[in-house]
């Protein structure tokens, strides 16, 4: 019984990188595309839509944040590795917000990052607002994390 | 703190000192031209277009020369030059260059001649290598390649698509061609996938053997010509060589005009100085005689402006304060601290008309805020290293990258500072390498507390920032709204938020439930929480009944000061977005963790070490760029979303004054002494 607990921890690890890290990968694949369009008509971009093209690569951080957290506080990184079921599956259900919300927001924030630079193309002085448009997306990610990263932090205090 | 005062000035001045005083404009750059366009039977207005066409074409072609030379003969150029101000040269360097540059321009014209020539005959010679390729497989053949025949024989030049030697090609005529001997084969050259090859005949049997040899799939060449193909091509040759001779030549000519980088250099600036001179001229108003020109110049260097033109030309110079009606340029002026994150409130907006200029209220929260979502003392020290090394190296680098370096200097101290009060140096860098190399572990210690063992009271102190920032971005509205003379309106709009967010922020702090939630051991008295409750309900009231007074129906008026209540649900979700602040500063953290984890995988011998230093220096490169982004991109997103969203309208426009605009030299004009 023991080691199923352990098992659930770990999946909940798995599908916070995953996940996050998916999205992040078609966030900053869509927006390298559209990069590379404007890098092709004036190269002298190539510094401000890079800055846009990364925007949604954090969703993929937080999910390894998230994920070594767990790692850490389940022991799989030194220290005995000695979980419950129960805090087991704890530990699954805390990692599903940075899971979900950043496979779904790295994409959407990358569509917004799209519009950027294509926003940077035509003006590139707008590069301060283009920036914020998919950032106001990531407020979302950050907030998942939060909740993600604060019940795995409390956890351990919870004796089941 | 301030937007710099705009005088309007109207300039009246003999048309035969036109050049003179656009040029001293031009050079001192502190007046912005407007556009005259009123309707007036006296004056008209001049279309410049023509001559700025020229000149834009000229200054083209001198950038186009620039490029070729650089081309051939690169200059020695460091890697910040580009982003240096240009050089500076004097008046008088400036028009004894003018005056050479009918010597210039020619030479400007003949490279970029020259560069065509050459990229002409590199094409000549391309096409004459690929007919050398198509004739080298003929060079055995010692007739011409169209000899065709003579009085008593037919020949048959051509290629046979198969791999065979010589003896099976003869069987294989053979076969086909039995008991005929009348013809002389002979296999010139083979490829992988050809036989070259010549047959020779007797007239009387030239069909059939053409039949066999169409059988085995005989094409005649591609490319034919009239001589011998081994004179051909070395005909070919020579010529490739002679073109060869001829754009090396062309080549070091160009390249003997190095010297003359320099003059071009000054031409394109020339051009591009005198293109903007005649854009101005399109915007004044001329007669016969005078001419007229009016726009906008600082308060402060008004007077300066007046006595210098006075002093050389004969004008009519009048200021004026700027109308109501009048767009008025926006130029901040700040002091050292503030002025570096200028370059931020302009890429929000610039402040419009009521506007304060944030700047310096914003600067503190800038660098208070990127540290916190940075918060690593070693990141810190880097950043603040790294920009002081260019900074003090390149002392002339251009206005806008010189004002993001000093902000991000500022950053950087702020970073370090926090890093230290959260005990993090390379993440958990110290205690890693002290235990793993030296088995005694260091822990660097927090001069405060550790976020990630503490997240709850860092959350709680974030949300705290939060609100002061978001307060003081209300009282920058309540001090435009006392400046207008607003009183009512600041007690409507401001005091009555103050009251209520503010009521219910000490109230919610005397609840044990709140404050245990945020492990402090801060709680207020009861009765200081009731006030609290009663300063908000005072406030909620106070929102109710006024947030609608616009409106003279009762009814709708209610609804409106309902909806106004419903605001304090921005201002939750206002404050609730500073918990990025402890989002960012756990990746930061943890990512740096993490990295150095990695690094001790391998243990402590000298391999382990190696792997070490190879994940450290790259996982915290890669992990100061990502953070760095982040904290850029959110501290600026506090500042637009949260913080302007309080009082700050925006929608000014930048000052641009009339100036010489160029990209190589710069000239002195000696009247301010900015």
């Amino acid at each position: 019984m023991n080691s199923l607990g352990l098992v659930l921890a770990l999946l909940g690890a798995a599908l916070a990188a995953l996940m996050a890290g998916i999205g992040s990968a078609i966030g900053v694949g869509m927006a390298g595309e559209a990069a590379a369009g404007v890098v092709t008509e004036d190269p002298n971009k190539f510094g401000k839509v890079l800055l846009l093209q990364l925007l949604p690569g954090t969703q993929g951080i937080y999910g390894l944040l998230v994920a070594v957290l767990t790692l850490i506080q389940i022991g799989i990184l030194g220290g005995a590795a000695n979980v419950s079921f129960g805090q087991g599956l704890l530990y699954l259900v805390a990692c599903l917000p940075m899971a979900f919300v950043g496979l779904w927001s790295a994409i959407r924030q990358a569509r917004a990052a799209v519009a950027g630079i294509s926003t940077v193309a035509k003006r590139p002085d707008q590069m301060g607002k283009a920036m914020i448009f998919p950032a106001m997306v990531e407020t979302y990610a950050i907030l998942a994390l939060l909740v993600s990263v604060l019940s795995i932090l409390n956890i351990p205090r919870i004796n089941i | 703190m301030a937007v710099l005062a705009m005088k309007k000035v109207n300039i009246c001045a003999l048309k035969k000192d036109r050049k003179s005083i656009l040029e001293t404009l031009q050079r001192i750059g502190i007046v912005e031209v407007s556009n005259l366009d009123f309707e007036q039977k006296f004056f008209c207005k001049i279309d410049t277009m023509n001559m700025r066409s020229v000149f834009e074409k000229n200054s083209l072609i001198a950038k186009e020369a620039l490029e070729i030379i650089e081309k051939y003969a690169p200059e020695e150029a460091s890697f910040f030059s580009g982003v240096c101000v240009p050089k500076e040269i004097s008046k008088k360097e400036y028009y004894s260059f003018a005056n050479g540059i009918d010597k210039t321009m020619p030479v400007a014209n003949e490279i970029v001649n020259l560069y065509r020539s050459i990229n002409d005959k590199n094409t000549k010679i391309n096409q004459i290598n690929k007919q050398v390729e198509l004739l080298i497989d003929w060079e055995k053949l010692d007739v011409p390649m169209n000899f065709a025949s003579t009085k008593r024989t037919k020949a048959f030049i051509g290629t046979l698509p198969q791999n065979l030697d010589d003896l099976s090609l003869r069987e294989l005529l053979s076969e086909l061609l039995p008991d005929e001997d009348r013809y002389d084969l002979k296999i010139l050259n083979k490829n992988d996938n050809q036989i070259f090859v010549f047959v020779l005949c007797h007239i009387s049997v030239a069909e059939k053997i053409f039949e066999a040899l169409r059988t085995l799939g005989f094409a005649w060449p591609i490319y034919i010509t009239d001589e011998i193909p081994k004179i051909k091509i070395n005909s070919f040759l020579e010529q490739i060589n002679e073109l060869e001779e001829q754009v090396k030549f062309d080549i070091e000519k160009i390249k003997s005009f190095k010297v003359k980088r320099n003059a071009i250099k000054f031409i394109a600036d020339y051009y591009d100085i005198r293109s903007q001179k005649y854009e101005i001229i399109s915007k004044l108003l001329h007669t016969k005689n005078v001419f007229l020109l009016s726009g906008f110049v600082p308060e402060k260097y008004a007077k300066k402006l007046e006595l210098f033109l006075l002093s050389k030309f004969n004008i009519m110079i009048e200021f004026d304060d700027p109308g109501k009606e009048d767009e008025i340029p926006v130029v901040l002026q700040n002091n050292g601290f503030s002025s570096p994150v200028e370059g931020v409130l302009e890429s929000y907006s610039l402040p419009g008309k009521g506007d304060v200029d944030p700047t310096s209220v914003m600067a503190i929260f800038y660098y208070f805020l990127f540290g916190m979502m940075l918060s690593d003392a070693a990141y810190g020290l880097i950043i603040v290293a790294a920009c002081s090394f260019v900074l003090l190296k390149y002392k002339n680098l251009k206005w806008g990258l010189k004002k993001a370096l000093k902000m991000f200097l500022f950053c950087g101290i702020s970073t370090a500072f926090w890093g230290f009060l959260f005990g993090s140096f390379f993440g958990d860098a110290i205690e890693v390498i002290s235990t793993t190399f030296f088995n005694k572990p260091i822990i660097f210690p927090a001069l405060w507390f550790v976020p990630l063992n503490e997240p709850m009271r860092m959350l709680a102190f974030s949300f705290g920032v939060g609100l002061a920032h978001i307060f003081t971005g209300l009282f920058l509205q309540l001090y435009e709204l006392v400046r207008d003379k607003k009183f009512s309106y600041a007690f409507y709009d401001v005091v009555s938020w103050y009251f209520l967010i503010g009521g219910l922020v000490v109230y919610m702090l005397s609840v044990p439930m709140i404050t245990e939630m945020l492990v402090t051991n801060f709680i207020l008295p009861q009765f200081v929480g009731e006030i609290g409750l009663s300063f908000a309900g005072i406030g909620a009231l106070l929102i109710l009944f006024t947030a609608g007074r616009e409106s003279k129906n009762p009814f709708k008026r209610f609804l409106k000061g309902v909806y106004g209540l419903y605001g304090v649900t921005g201002y939750l979700s206002d404050v609730l977005s500073y918990s990025r602040l402890l989002a960012l500063g756990l990746a930061t953290g943890v990512i740096a963790q993490v990295f150095n984890k990695m690094g001790t995988m391998a243990g402590n011998g000298p391999f382990g070490l190696i792997l070490f230093l190879i994940v450290f220096l790259v996982g915290h490169t890669m992990n100061i760029a990502i953070n760095l982004l982040g904290a850029y991109v959110h501290t600026n997103r506090l500042q637009f979303v949260e913080f302007f969203g309080k009082f700050y309208e925006g929608g000014g426009r930048k000052f641009s004054p009339f100036f010489a605009n160029t990209k190589y030299y710069k000239i002195k004009e000696d009247i301010c002494d900015e």
